[in-house]
């Protein structure tokens, strides 16, 4: 029995967590009644019922379907805009002297506070949903890749200068290899970051998508409906990060070892 | 120039302002090593040991002065010297193979021919068996032997060696010193190996040249001419050890 516990322990404190979140759950949504707080087991049903009816036209699967799009275009504009200005600004010193101001400015400003500007601009379709999302995961790529750069270990240019390396063989070769943990704690942040501007954004003005059903379910003051969109948004941005730190174990194996 | 030394420091000065305060690193230090020497530069903690190697390597340029290869005044660095760091400077994205491999990957050399080449460094070093693996992989005693393949494997005319086993513990120490010894009998190079230890310098060393605290000058010359194996224990040893540690301010360690 001690063996089994100590092999799995981590799982076991998993399964324990969870369980003391939904016995508190149910033992809170007893008191205040299903008005303010359904159980668990009443939302258990509701999901089973949203995601097998249409919801304002579309099924919950397409709903999802709909956010996720919004974020990974974003995503990818954004990371295949910021990553590479993310290393310009570490690797030049006059593109850093132009682009880092700009940036200590703009950066404390949320995304949500550019849904008005985005929607007078982009109307109501996609456009500011999307560039909300942009504007969140960019600023996250960009930092990560710049201080990646920063923080390189100038003795490992120096090494590769010794070889004779060109400056082009030191940034493709050295520095960029060893911003790569820095960049890829990049693409993990700004999909959570993505996936929260895109809620948000939904929030205002969507007809469709995960946002949508929230307030949609506040409308119709339909707790469970607004609760099962909750969780649903939970555990899409739960999977995505799964899979992110999963590609990073493919594509850095050097640090495998070190997440153990 | 022609010039009886393979490389050579004439008359270089260093120094740095830190925090506004102006460091003196190097004053006026000349130096020359003759093709195939072993050099070593045995100085205290702080007496710009690694300023002179960085200087010499072409990774920092001297204020004054100037260094030549060959009679050749050089201004950066190159394939010519190769470098093994203090603190090994391994690329930790890199397989021991693939880091072994770097100076021929940055020349362009194809895939067979460079492997080819790290991997009979490899077995140089005593490494067959880990070519795959990645240096946080391996204990510091097996980095620097990486470090030291993939400084070979350049074939550099002039070999630095910037305290490479000062971060081992004394054990590992020794044997990497009896290995170095066996390494660069078996592939001659010009080499200056810059240590803080007596005996180190003493068991490597054709000459021993000793360094002042900062700003670092050269202090004296030792000729070391007891043929190599020698052993820690043999009297011309003990006397060259004691000859030399009465003329230092080192702080004797491990």
């Amino acid at each position: 029995m001690r063996v089994f516990i100590n092999k799995y322990v981590e799982q076991l404190g998993t399964v324990v967590s969870f369980a003391l979140l939904l016995l508190l759950w149910h033992v809170v949504a007893d008191q205040v009644g299903p008005r303010y707080l359904p159980g668990p087991v009443l939302i258990l049903e509701r999901a089973a019922q949203m995601y097998s009816e249409p919801i304002g036209g579309n099924s919950m699967w397409a709903h999802i379907g709909y956010s996720l799009r919004r974020v990974l275009s974003a995503y990818f504009l954004a990371a295949g805009l910021g990553i590479p200005l993310g290393i310009a600004m570490g690797w030049n010193l006059t593109i850093r002297k132009i682009a880092n101001p700009i940036f200590e400015l703009l950066r404390p400003i949320p995304p949500l506070a550019w849904i008005p500007l985005a929607i007078l601009w982009f109307g109501i379709a996609e456009g500011p949903k999307i560039f909300i999302c942009f504007v969140g995961a960019f600023a996250v790529f960009v930092m990560n890749a710049y201080t990646g750069m920063r923080y390189t270990d100038r003795l490992l240019v120096d090494a590769a200068r010794t070889f004779g390396a060109s400056r082009n063989q030191q940034l493709f070769n050295v520095a960029i290899p060893a911003s790569l943990p820095s960049i890829f704690a990049g693409v993990q942040n700004a999909m959570s970051m993505a996936w929260m501007c895109v809620v948000a954004a939904e929030l205002v003005g969507a007809r469709e998508g995960v946002g949508f059903i929230i307030i949609q379910g506040g409308d119709l003051e339909d707790v469970p409906m607004i609760i099962v969109g909750m969780i649903s948004i939970g555990l899409i941005g739960f999977s995505l990060a799964i899979f992110l730190r999963f590609l990073e174990r493919v594509l850095c194996p050097w640090r495998r070892d070190l997440h153990q | 120039m022609q010039s009886e030394y393979k490389i050579e420091a004439r008359d270089i000065s260093k120094a740095f302002t830190v925090n506004n305060d102006y460091i003196e690193v190097l004053r006026n230090v000349s130096i020359g090593v003759k093709p195939s020497e072993f050099l070593v530069i045995l100085g205290p903690g702080q007496c710009g040991k690694t300023t002179l190697i960085n200087c010499l390597s072409g990774i920092m340029e001297p204020d004054r002065g100037g260094i030549f290869l060959n009679g050749e005044k050089i201004t950066e660095p190159g394939p010519a010297r190769g470098v093994v760091f203090q603190q090994y400077a391994l690329f930790p994205w890199k397989t021991v193979l693939d880091n072994v491999a770097f100076g021929l990957t940055v020349r362009g050399v194809d895939k067979k021919k460079r492997y080819d080449t790290a991997r009979h460094y490899i077995d140089l070093v005593g490494l067959q068996g880990f070519e795959k693996s990645f240096p946080h992989q391996l204990s510091g005693g097996m980095r620097q032997r990486v470090s030291i393949a993939r400084a070979y494997v350049s074939d550099p005319e002039v070999l630095f060696m910037d305290e490479p086993f000062s971060a081992l513990d004394a054990q590992t120490r020794y044997a990497m010193e009896k290995d170095i010894l066996r390494i660069t009998e078996q592939e001659k190079k010009t080499i200056i190996f810059i240590t803080n230890n007596v005996e180190e310098a003493i068991f490597l060393g054709d000459r021993i040249i000793l360094m002042t605290s900062l700003p670092g000058r050269i202090k004296r010359e030792f000729p070391v001419e007891m043929t190599k194996p020698r052993e820690y224990t043999d009297e011309r040893f003990l006397e060259l050890r004691l000859a030399i540690s009465e003329d230092t301010e080192l702080v004797l360690d491990s």
